[in-house]
């Protein structure tokens, strides 16, 4: 008994103002030979699934990717930011589009907000051999009024 | 020792369960647009909210919780005209849902798992125009309820289970301007399907992501289409085949990073001879066989984009292809301007090469035959040039827009520009521009009438910069410096009279001469955001008046009283994000902000910085009563200091007595 108790004041603390802060479980994208990427969705309203196919030091070229997730706003447009980060200091800044107007690249491009969006396919991406450390990434997908499509806090763990 | 357990852990589920009623009912819809415009997205809400004015027009109520949706769901709400529903969890449309919402144009149920729509579950709007049924899980169009669509202009039933596009017979399609069946399972097209559409008028039929495999020969025999959307299909010939006899405005057969697609050869493209399109796209396609015939079937295509398909050089000696308008080239990878043989387009009026996937060399004279051109976007390019851009754009006397932003330095001497008497829209932001004192590299640009040279690192000392520039009305000088981040009397700005709008912002800007904006006489819009500028600043704007003056993110404490007469005569002003003093000292301008509250912007950010209790308050709350003002202090002062004078006099006149009676 004294165990519940302990387990109803440990989820009070957790759960400040009934569910407000709850955070969504921190998933696996890829673990293999070394590398280990790890995800959490930094979205309050919702979570999205994620994985990579082949995960390695030597991240090959043209990456095969899945994701699910459901579309809060229409993607005509969409962009991609990434900041990576190692011990709290700031490597690398990217924005990249992924959908345009006048330049769709991705089969998904031009669905609508409420559509559930799955892709299994390539992302285009150049190779590289990720040095060991431990890396912050911090992800955002948005579309063309800012508002937020998906986010993701990411960990890298190299060794 | 039971007992207290059972009661704290009963306690706990009453706490949580009382925590979770409240938040649910604390949550209120947003307000978009007073008693007409309403945002209600995420709450969780399992009916239309109690607050919720009648006059409610425009309701965004997405993913929320309706499973059923009936008469009495939105009875309320008669005025309603728009309605996003989507994903609300909805399976039943029953009866008459709509049947009191005489305006409702656009319902919205984009993924929404219906079960069940009732025959009249649409009936009740008087015109409904915009129906989504988009990831609705329906397989069979006899499912959407027919009786009230006559005036439906655009359907919506992307992502869904849908194998055939022939819609029933009794289908209104007589308004129907848009048919959107995106990714789909549609594989042929018959010319019974075709033949459904017909009363149907310049529709809009977006097939992408279907893979078409096949289309019925003669299904499109003299239709007219306005736009055909086959995007991601394996086999363009399929289609191009299958269009025999059709008119299309415009087709779109390109494909995507992750859609496998057969090389196009010329022979593949032949289907195009037999029918007549005016705009075509095949962004992403690989061509085999890449030639001079390739082009032989596009002797009546007015715009042509070819956007990322992998072209090292356009082939020379294209024949017959005198209609192109629009020829769109972004994303490829040429080496020289002059690899697209721009002479076999001598009609072209729009040229669009962005992106170039390699350092792009302008060479000289590519492009002299374009006489007609009109837009040229070079952008994102990685173009440099030491001498820009006479030689390179030599011959193109009707150029009215040119981009040249997100480059390589360039280096502009006088009249850079001499080849394009004619432009009216420059860009070059983001492009490094080398610029000797005194050139004037815009000299004689007549028309100019809207100038970018935001972040291009330029000499603003030049006082010549934009000397040659009678009819320049829109001026972008973002992210340049200017020497000690100050604008002194004579600057570069005193060519330019003409200005209506002129953007200053992130220039590092400390002060601005009182006279500096003197000979700005037609300005409607000065951007000083970003800056590091005091409320001295101000002085500059006092000739101006009904301006549109934003002065958000600067360094303005203290607003002084002999300024706010300049700011009392503009028309909009934005005043966030400075360290405003809410102190007494600066009373006369927080009076002044609550008498002006109307023309003032970005109220919400427009918070105190000073004093410490004050901080982060917005302005327009604070209320401050300062017993004295300066005024007050100064009669005060003067009062105690004639009060000292009597004293010190009436004590030596009594000491003088006291003495002069001994």
């Amino acid at each position: 008994m004294q165990g519940l108790t302990a387990a109803l004041l440990a989820w009070a603390l957790l759960h400040p103002g009934g569910g407000g802060g709850e955070a969504w479980p921190t998933h696996t994208a890829c673990r293999d030979s070394g590398l280990e990427v790890l995800y959490q969705s930094c979205d309050p309203l919702q979570d999205f699934g994620f994985s990579i196919d082949q995960c390695s030091k030597q991240l090959k070229s043209n990456l095969n990717i899945r994701f699910g997730l459901i579309l809060r706003e229409d993607i005509k447009e969409l962009f991609f930011d990434i900041a990576l980060l190692t011990k709290g200091s700031s490597i690398l800044n990217f924005s990249y589009p992924v959908c345009e107007g006048d330049q769709p690249k991705f089969s998904f491009c031009g669905r609508r907000k409420g559509e559930q969006v799955y892709y299994a396919g390539p992302v285009n991406n150049p190779g590289f051999i990720v040095p060991e450390g431990e890396y912050q990434v911090l992800l955002e997908l948005y579309n063309e009024n800012h508002s937020i499509v998906a986010c993701a806090n990411a960990t890298v763990i190299c060794s | 020792m039971m007992a207290p357990n059972v009661s704290c852990l009963l306690l706990a589920v009453l706490f949580s369960a009382g925590c979770k009623v409240i938040t649910s009912s604390d949550q209120i819809c947003a307000e978009k647009e007073a008693n007409k415009a309403y945002n209600c997205e995420y709450l969780g809400l399992r009916e239309i909210p109690d607050t919720l004015p009648n006059t409610t027009e425009v309701l965004e109520f997405s993913f929320n919780f309706l499973p059923t949706i009936q008469n009495t769901t939105f009875s309320r709400l008669i005025n309603l005209t728009f309605l996003d529903l989507t994903r609300c969890q909805i399976n039943w449309l029953h009866e008459d849902t709509f049947q009191s919402h005489h305006q409702l144009s656009t319902i919205v149920l984009t993924g929404n798992p219906l079960i069940f729509m009732a025959e009249t579950s649409l009936n009740g709007p008087k015109s409904l125009k915009h129906l989504f049924l988009t990831q609705t899980g329906i397989s069979d169009l006899e499912f959407i309820p027919v009786h009230n669509l006559e005036n439906l202009e655009s359907l919506h039933l992307g992502s869904n289970h849908i194998t055939s596009i022939k819609l029933p017979t009794n289908f209104p399609t007589q308004n129907l301007k848009i048919l959107d069946f995106q990714n789909n399972a549609i594989h042929y097209l018959t010319r019974k399907d075709i033949d459904s559409l017909k009363p149907a008028t310049n529709l809009s039929l977006n097939l992408n992501g279907n893979d078409i495999k096949g289309i019925e020969s003669g299904a499109f025999h003299s239709k007219i289409f306005q736009n055909l959307n086959f995007g991601g299909t394996f086999d363009v010939s399929v289609i191009l085949k299958g269009l025999q006899n059709s008119t299309i405005q415009s087709l779109w057969l390109g494909t995507f990073e992750d859609y496998e697609d057969q090389d196009i050869s010329s022979a593949m493209l032949q289907g195009l001879c037999e029918m007549s399109v005016e705009s075509i796209n095949l962004q992403k396609h690989h061509f085999s066989d890449f030639s001079s015939t390739t082009f032989q079937c596009f002797t009546q295509l007015q715009e042509l984009d070819l956007t990322a398909t992998h072209l090292k050089a356009l082939p020379s000696g294209i024949k017959g292809m005198n209609s192109l308008k629009k020829l769109v080239l972004n994303v490829n990878n040429f080496d020289q301007l002059c690899q697209i043989n721009a002479a076999s387009f001598p009609s072209l009026t729009h040229l669009y090469i962005k992106g170039n996937m390699k350092k792009l060399d302008l060479g000289a004279g590519c492009l002299e035959r374009l006489e007609n051109l009109r837009k040229l976007d070079l952008s994102h390019n990685d173009i440099e040039a030491s001498d820009c851009c006479n030689l390179q754009l030599k011959n193109l006397p009707h150029l009215q827009c040119l981009n040249l932003s997100y480059n390589e330095p360039l280096g502009l001497q006088s009249q850079a520009f001499k080849e394009s008497p004619q432009l009216e829209v420059l860009d070059l932001a983001f492009t490094h521009l080398h610029v000797n004192v005194p050139q004037s590299p815009f000299q004689n640009l007549h028309l100019l009438q809207v100038l970018n040279l935001s972040h291009c690192l330029l000499d603003t000392s030049n006082q010549r910069l934009l000397a040659g520039l009678p009819d320049l009305r829109h001026l972008n000088l973002r992210g340049n410096r200017f020497q000690d981040g100050s604008i002194p009397k004579t600057n570069l700005l005193q060519t330019v009279g003409s200005l209506e709008i002129l953007i200053l912002a992130s220039c590092d800007l400390l002060s601005i001469d009182q006279q500096a904006f003197y000979s700005l006489e037609k300005i409607h819009l000065v951007d000083l955001s970003h800056n590091n500028l005091t409320g001295d600043s101000i002085a500059a704007l006092s000739h101006l008046k009904g301006i549109y003056l934003n002065l958000a993110a600067n360094n303005i404490h203290i607003v002084s009283p002999y300024v706010l007469p300049i700011l009392s005569q503009q028309s909009t002003i934005n005043l966030s994000h400075n360290p405003l003093d809410c102190t007494c000292s600066n009373i006369r301008f927080l009076t002044w902000f609550k008498e002006n509250i109307h023309k003032l912007e970005g109220l919400e950010e427009t918070v105190c910085a000073n004093p410490p209790p004050l901080k982060g308050v917005k302005l327009s709350d604070v209320k401050l009563s300062c017993g004295i003002t300066a005024v007050g202090i100064f009669f005060l002062i003067v009062f105690l200091f004639l009060l000292i004078i009597l004293f010190t006099f009436l004590v030596k006149y009594l000491l003088r007595w006291k003495y002069q009676q001994f």
